[in-house]
């Protein structure tokens, strides 16, 4: 078996200015954490109350590793191209051959930041958050299964590892939604991310086949080199982008496989946050920017990614405004922003999708957070109906909760106003102005359903049951100390890496990675012109937001007469908003309708096709088999009277057989 | 390499084990238990041996052994192994004794019978992978069936004669057409070799001869049909959901982990690359009913609603895919087939095994009576969902590669075939997480809490059957390698034959 593994020192790529420790911490990265999760699922149980040993020393190890490796990429260690080593060939089958292979540049360093950061808090706030589970070992264990599938895939060096890691960060969702297994709609809601997923992975599993057959690798810079020399046709491009983008569809749930991410708020809220809303949601997003190359070569495809995203902005953000669940609420808007970051891509604003994606994986990420300890707070309690006035109650949890809305919102200067402006303010200036148009309806809807959330829970009259109204209290340190960390990078995050506006920091990290596809796109953009059109869509994107956020203050927010005007009961308000908007309310609370659409189709039709299926195999296939026999059976029985036992009998067919051979001999071979 | 017949000892040890067993006391199940795991662990490390001294690369067939048998029609005993014997030989010999150790409890009548057949099997079953006498070969096939007959027949549940008698009469029907196009094939050989017997049944010599289009399409459908009844493809798969229900565990185990594998180890070794003008013309028809079997047999497994069944017909869909890649006659695809082949060997036998440590306790295997098994039985659980993603072809797990290879190696000759089997990416997750859902997860069904202290978790015997195939199944899904630097030389050969470029007779 020689030649079956390789050492880094053989691959063909040559390693820029890095040395062996660098690769060496890089396979740590993935490393670590896959021995994390052996190490807790042995031990299991004997672990007694303290799951949490392994699991989260490792994560912040794993985190430190990766501050390390995120400041080489960034400083410029590792170069242009990137740091690019081979651990070993994982598939030798013949001209197909797939290494474990891993690639370190600007854009996968810009996922570390969010994917280490966020996962090392969220592990931490699990401890607290997880303090009375009884099983929790095996919730430590998936998370630390998580980060290493997670890690995977940004560190990727070709499509088929990423693939396989896509597929296991599906499995440690399946895994984590489904975590109190005992609960149906857990159950039921775990199966169908993994399944909707898969219908995703069809077309990405096709475009990667696809690739292959063209361009005969699989390796990310070889395809990206070899793809524009292949002479391809242009539907073949655009077929193989659109293959890739259905994957991406599945795993950043954009319309029409959105259907599972609301569902998955199933699982224990440290799972929203870290996979549903701040890692795995983005890996879509991540694949279409590092496919960048083979978008910018289809005008079609880059068109298609850009209406489904912003569709699916609006679409989810409709959604939003009628939700009563705290966490589904949060659960549509994450699919509204991910619907930003492909309209982005679609526009070809590479650095702004990514840039949303950095800054939405911290506030977002807080939002989730935070909404645990909210719903830790009023034990166990999602309904926004049942809660309200917790402000005075958990200041902690109200205070970074309200970062991360204003952050969300797109108020200045908060994180998310820098990165949603950049994207708006880009698709206007490249000519999508419809694009631009929709996103700022969306920017209303986002600010409205986020002030209406912070209404219902914290501002407004309590509902919370007077049974747990008294034992309200704030969370531990160890879940409130990470919402004060995420809260920072919600504040800060923007204008530290995304100031100046298109010269920040994030575009030096970038441009080398988006540098093939700018320039097949050929977008050449006006300099940043803040007395000009962009001092405009700035200012049209503060206003909206404050529209927005008005708003839902005067239904939800607390009293503020104005102008002395009586204003009626807040309730009779909102009621009569609903009656005023009845169809649309309705749409928007039965979420348009599409489970239902779903459960048509594919339970009720094909359950029914299914089972007529089985039946023509019983009766048809099986029948067919069984009448033969029966056939031969009953011949049996008839021939069986031949057998008479009398000699004249035989004797007679003896003769009729001779005459047969005779005769058939006489026939075939008249020569 | 020394002058030890090993090929021969790694198959006739069993034999020799049997003999012994039937002279052991009536009274002493144990001892026939013990004797019958010892010879299939000697047969197992037998096999071990051949994996260092095996010359990956070597062109031809390799550990040769060559005897006279009837020299009247130049029928020879004579046995080799290139790389794709080689896997299938060492995974018969690993789920033979895996399958013996798992008998240990359930079977309690007839044990030293028992024991016999079953070793007996392993004789037939490691036969046909390394004979390179088409006679030999023949004959092999047929040991196989008589054991199973019994053991389904003797050892099965109570539909059992039905079973047994439409699995043996159904295979007995295609291979007996088989014998007849093997003794064709002597006579063609013969008749155009001037009336000389000599090297008439000798693999080595048939292969690359050339015979006459005509000939090869009547012979290829004889061969092709006893091959597809025991793969089995669509739609002559009907005899297996009702084998496997009633078979014993153990021989569903063996049933779907090698069994199977004679059908699609036959198409590689025999069908294709002796008659290849004729399986030229004949893929297409094949490539169709694959690509049914693969999506038909998922639909069907979603509705079972027994354990066993759902893993029979998840069965003919995945071998659908063995049938797929061999006939796209393409690199990846061979390879991703014989991959296949071992892969479904290792993770549908396990799947067996989990449901029979189910049936064990409950004497049932209707999913509807399940429910909540997470929480009692936790390790069985946690064995369950990880064959259940084995199976599913989750990437890190050894099903993933195979079926990856075979759709690669099909979508580079026919897109839209590789689309359709593609399809099954969706349906397999979805019978067997649907199953899973309703088998281990929701509260503990009333049934299940009717059998009390008897539900529980998988004893040391259980998770000595079933580590093993854990631990290949991850070994395989990291370093899918092991095997395919086996492949690329036979299945280069293959390639060629169809092909007709090389002559590859040696």
């Amino acid at each position: 078996m020689s030649g079956f593994l390789l050492t880094a020192a053989e691959t063909e790529t040559p390693v820029a200015a890095a040395g062996a420790t660098d690769m060496l911490l890089v396979t740590l990265l993935v490393a670590l954490p896959l021995a994390g999760f052996a190490l807790t699922a042995l031990l299991g149980r004997r672990l007694y109350t303290k799951a949490w040993v392994i699991a989260v020393p490792v994560m912040i190890v794993t985190w430190l590793i990766g501050l390390y490796v995120i400041a080489q990429a960034l400083g410029g260690a590792y170069g242009e191209e990137g740091l690019h080593f081979t651990l070993y060939r994982w598939i030798p089958a013949g001209d197909f051959t797939v290494d474990a292979g891993f690639l370190v540049d600007g854009l996968t360093a810009a996922l570390l930041i969010v994917v280490t950061t966020v996962g090392m808090l969220v592990h931490v706030y699990s401890i607290g958050y997880m303090a009375h589970e009884p099983g929790r070992w095996r919730f430590f264990a998936y998370l630390n299964l998580f980060m290493f599938s997670m890690l995977l895939l940004v560190l990727a060096d070709n499509f088929l590892v990423l693939f396989a890691a896509w597929e296991l960060v599906g499995l440690c969702s399946y895994l984590l939604i489904g975590y109190w297994y005992k609960r149906r709609s857990a159950a039921l809601a775990a199966k169908k991310a993994f399944i909707v997923n898969r219908v995703g992975d069809v077309g990405f599993g096709l475009g990667i086949m696809a690739i292959w057959t063209t361009v005969g690798t699989l390796n990310f810079h070889e395809v990206f080199e070899a793809l524009p020399e292949a002479g391809l046709e242009p539907w073949m491009i655009t077929g193989i982008a659109l293959l890739l983008f259905a994957g991406a569809v599945g795993k950043s749930a954009q319309f029409p496989l959105h259907v599972w991410l609301p569902d998955a708020m199933e699982g224990p809220t440290p799972v929203s946050a870290l996979i549903h809303a701040a890692t795995m949601v983005n890996a879509g997003v991540y694949l279409v920017a590092r496919t960048s190359p083979i978008f910018a070569q289809s005008p079609f495809a880059m068109l298609v990614v850009a209406s489904i995203g912003i569709f699916t902005a609006i679409l989810a953000a409709s959604i939003a405004m009628t939700q009563t669940d705290i966490k589904r609420v949060l659960a549509y808007s994450t699919l509204s922003q991910l619907g930003y970051m492909f309209a982005a891509l679609g526009v070809g604003a590479y650095f702004a999708a990514i840039f949303h994606l950095m800054t939405h994986g911290f506030f977002k990420g807080l939002l989730f957070l935070g909404s645990g300890s909210v719903i830790h707070a009023v034990h166990e309690e999602q309904d926004m109906n049942r809660m309200g006035g917790l402000w005075r109650k958990i200041p902690i949890t109200h205070i970074t909760m309200l970062i991360g809305s204003i952050a969300i919102s797109g108020i200045p200067f908060f994180a998310g106003f820098f990165s949603k402006d950049e994207i708006l303010g880009e698709s206007f200036k490249l000519g999508f102005g419809w694009v631009w148009f929709i996103g700022v309806v969306v920017a209303v809807m986002t600010a409205f359903y986020m002030f209406r959330l912070m209404g219902k829970t914290f501002y407004g009259p309590s509902h919370v049951d007077p049974h747990v109204a008294d034992k309200i209290h704030e969370s531990p340190p160890t879940m409130t100390i990470p919402l004060i960390l995420l809260a920072i990078p919600s504040m800060f995050l923007g204008v530290a890496i995304g100031w100046p506006p298109e010269g920040g920091l994030i575009h030096q990290w970038l441009g080398p990675v988006f540098h093939e596809a700018e320039e097949l796109l050929g977008h050449e953009l006006e300099p940043y012109a803040i007395f000009g059109i962009d001092g405009f869509l700035l200012g049209a994107s503060v206003a909206v937001a404050i529209v927005g956020m008005v708003m839902a203050w005067r239904y939800f927010g607390f009293r503020v007469p104005l102008l002395g005007a009586e204003v009626q009961p807040r309730a009779r308000r909102v009621e009569v908003l609903t009656e005023r908007f009845r169809g649309w309310y309705d749409a928007s609370f039965h979420k348009w309708w599409f489970d239902d659409l779903n459960h048509l189709l594919f339970v009720r039709i094909g359950g029914a096709v299914a089972a007529a299926l089985w039946w023509f195999d019983v009766n048809i296939v099986d029948g067919a088999v069984n009448g033969v026999a029966r056939l031969t059976q009953g011949t049996g029985r008839e021939i069986r009277q031949i057998q008479t036992g009398r000699v004249q009998n035989y004797a007679l067919g003896i003769a009729i057989g001779l005459l047969v051979v005779a005769v058939s001999y006489l026939v075939v071979t008249p020569r | 390499m020394t002058n030890l017949p090993i090929l021969t000892l790694i198959t006739f040890v069993p034999l020799a084990g049997a003999l012994l067993i039937a002279f052991l006391p009536r009274g002493r199940p144990d001892l026939a238990r013990w004797a019958a795991l010892i010879t299939s662990l000697v047969s197992f490390v037998l096999s071990l041996l051949l994996l260092p001294a095996f010359e990956v690369g070597a062109p031809g067939f390799q550990f040769k052994e060559q005897a006279d048998w009837i020299p009247a029609f130049g029928i020879q005993y004579k046995l080799g192994i290139d790389g794709i014997s080689l896997a299938l030989v060492v995974l018969t010999t690993t789920l033979s004794w895996i399958s013996i150790l798992a008998s240990f409890g359930p079977i309690k009548d007839r044990v030293k019978e028992y024991m016999i057949s079953f070793l007996i099997l392993e004789v037939g079953m490691i036969g046909v992978f390394v004979a390179l006498d088409t006679f030999l070969f023949y004959i092999f096939f047929e040991i196989v069936l008589v054991p199973m007959y019994l053991i389904i027949g003797i050892w099965g549940g109570a539909n059992r004669i039905y079973a047994t008698l439409k699995f043996v009469l159904y295979t007995l029907i295609g291979s007996l057409l088989m014998l007849v196009a093997i003794l064709a094939t002597a006579f063609s050989f013969q008749a155009l070799n001037g009336g000389n017997w000599a090297g008439a049944f000798d693999y080595e010599q048939l292969r690359g001869f050339g015979f006459d289009p005509g000939f090869q399409a009547f012979a290829f459908l004889a061969f092709a049909l006893a091959f597809a009844i025991k793969v089995p493809m669509f739609p002559f798969h009907t005899w297996l959901p009702d084998a496997h229900v009633e078979a014993p565990t153990a021989g569903s185990v063996i049933l779907a982990g090698v069994l199977l594998k004679l059908g699609g180890y036959g198409f590689i070794r025999y069908a294709v690359p002796l008659f290849p003008d004729a399986a030229v013309t004949f893929a297409p028809a094949i490539i169709v009913l694959s690509l049914i079997a693969i999506i038909y047999g998922a639909i069907v497994a979603l509705v079972q609603p027994d354990l066993k069944k759902l893993v029979a017909y998840s069965s003919v869909s995945h071998m659908g895919f063995v049938t797929l890649g061999i006939f796209v006659f393409q690199q990846q695809g061979l390879e991703g087939a014989v991959l296949q082949m071992v892969n479904h060997g290792v993770i549908t036998g396990a799947l067996f095994l989990c449901v029979g440590v189910i049936y064990e306790r409950t004497h049932d295997r209707t999913i509807a009576r399940m429910g909540g098994l997470a929480a009692p039985v936790p390790v069985y659980a946690a064995l369950l969902g990880f064959f259940m993603l084995a199976s599913l072809g989750l990437p890190g797990l050894s099903g993933f590669v195979g079926e990856f290879l075979v759709v690669l190696g099909t979508f580079d000759v026919m897109p839209g075939a590789a689309f359709v089997a593609m399809l099954v990416v969706v349906l397999s997750a979805a019978y067997l997480m649907w199953m899973f859902q309703r088998v281990v997860f929701g509260e503990l069904s009333d049934f299940l809490r009717g059998i009390g202290h008897h539900l529980t978790d998988v004893t040391p015997v259980e998770l000595l059957t079933l580590t093993p195939l854990v631990a290949l199944t991850l070994l395989l899904g990291v370093f899918p390698g092991l095997i395919l630097e086996l492949l690329h030389g036979p299945v280069n050969d293959v390639i060629a034959a169809v092909s007709g470029g090389t002559v590859i007779a040696r």
